[in-house]
């Protein structure tokens, strides 16, 4: 009888169709705590294998760029150490003054799953706990910042990308030291948007723009891109739109930034808003 | 079961063409490609409406899952296209085609019977997934340009695929 009425199997397919409907906006919703899930055991496994298969073959047509990049990279090194080495002679008088830790040190790692093609992009690399990436850790490389991670399994971290219309990252422009947010606006991977610079800083096109080093996430003075074209706000505020030097398809090895201030930084934080 | 093996032959195999396509193609973040919704589209006719909703939600979270989407986006959009796809057919198609056809597919359509088809569903999908990848109104008008370059990507890539996996095979 109730599968003979039309009224009653109408009902049914309604109510069927609105309990799926919710689940998929439950699951959106709470996407973070699906993607913990995902992360972990043999599901991530076999994607990590689909992954790998399209990445080694899109890294093949890109390889000549990538030796562009390295080559860049070493002569930018190169530059640097002779810095260091004269300034190494120096400090032999000064020792015990200097610092022992560096604020920062890097982790090497291959991604193995990119997108760049959709509005909240999402990054998976071969390094996890067991290698020290943790949580909130920022991601970068020569060219720019790539984006913050997101979660950690043993083998394999998920980075939440800089193209996701949902991150900041704090950016200085050179030559004037102004600073704002850099978002992405969800168009192109190849520009992003620097917003709330007072009108009164002088900046022209050409400009490069660095990380500002205001965050624990990632370090000072990385290049992410170029002032390219410039409006007014309500007559107050600038808004830049910055052409990035990364280029996110054709991403392979990332940095992942450890900070190792970043604890005594917030234990130091967290005293000072009690006495407060 | 003959029918029924057909079905997850062709769920297994546009899952795959999805996550080779958007694993290996990428035209930057004004394109994105949906190859599944084809599957629900030539489910057969006589599948109730309920098993259309079942499949359409099975095929959007396998989806989401396997080109690292958000869990939950394409499913969403796939619900509401198999919602109104019966409705679709009945306005899409000739009378006679209804009862001695079984799979909505190019030759039993015709070409661009099924062109128009694949067109209104893949409209309706682009909406809803556009909708609930920025949650709301808001962005919408600015995404309309991503909207209608995806909408013309996939539905030509959805005629490509259902001539050469489907088409020259039943003729």
């Amino acid at each position: 009888m109730w599968g003979r009425s039309p009224i009653l199997r109408g009902l049914a397919t309604i109510i069927l169709f609105l309990a799926l409907e919710v689940v998929s906006i439950l699951f959106i919703a709470n996407d973070s705590v699906f993607q913990r899930v995902k992360i972990s055991g043999a599901a991530m496994y076999l994607k990590s294998g689909v992954s790998s298969v399209t990445s080694d073959i899109r890294y093949y047509f890109w390889l000549k760029e990538h030796n562009e990049v390295l080559l860049r990279e070493n002569q930018r090194l190169k530059e640097q150490l002779a810095i260091y080495r004269t300034k190494g002679e120096m400090a032999d008088t000064l020792e015990g003054f200097l610092p022992t830790t560096p604020d920062f040190t890097y982790i090497p790692a291959k991604i193995i799953s990119n997108s760049t093609n959709k509005l909240n992009n999402f990054i998976i690399i071969n390094r996890g706990s067991r290698h020290g990436v943790k949580k909130d850790m920022g991601v970068i490389t020569p060219e720019g910042v790539v984006g913050v991670i997101s979660s950690v399994s043993d083998n394999y971290a998920y980075i939440i990308s800089f193209l996701n219309i949902n991150q900041s990252v704090s950016a200085r422009i050179e030559p004037s030291g102004a600073f704002g947010p850099l978002i992405w606006e969800g168009r192109s991977s190849d520009y992003a948007t620097l917003a709330e610079v007072p009108y009164h800083i002088k900046v022209s096109v050409g400009d490069t723009v660095f990380t500002s080093g205001f965050s624990t996430i990632y370090p000072p003075d990385v290049p992410l891109g170029t002032i390219r074209r410039s409006t007014v706000i309500r007559g107050s505020h600038h808004k830049f739109q910055v052409k990035l030097f990364q280029n996110f398809g054709s991403l392979r090895y990332v940095s992942v930034v450890v900070n190792n201030k970043k604890d005594e930084l917030n234990q130091f934080l967290k005293e000072n808003e009690v006495r407060r | 079961m003959k029918s029924g093996g057909s079905i997850i032959i062709s769920f297994i195999s546009l899952l795959f063409v999805q996550v080779i396509l958007s694993g290996l193609v990428d035209f930057g973040p004004l394109v994105f490609i949906a190859v599944f919704p084809l599957f629900v589209m030539t489910l057969p006719i006589n599948t109730s409406l309920n098993g259309l909703l079942i499949w359409a939600f099975i095929m959007g979270l396998a989806a989401d899952y396997f080109t690292n989407s958000i869990m939950g986006l394409n499913s969403s959009a796939l619900l509401i296209m198999a919602l109104v796809q019966p409705q679709i057919f009945k306005a899409v198609s000739r009378k006679g085609d209804l009862e001695n056809q079984i799979r909505p597919g190019m030759a039993q359509m015709g070409p661009a019977k099924f062109a128009l088809y694949v067109l209104i569903l893949l409209t309706v999908h682009h909406i809803f997934f556009s909708l609930a990848e920025s949650l709301g109104f808001t962005h919408f008008i600015y995404n309309l340009p991503r909207l209608l370059v995806s909408l013309a990507v996939n539905t030509l890539l959805i005629l490509i695929a259902e001539y050469g996996l489907f088409y020259k095979l039943r003729r």
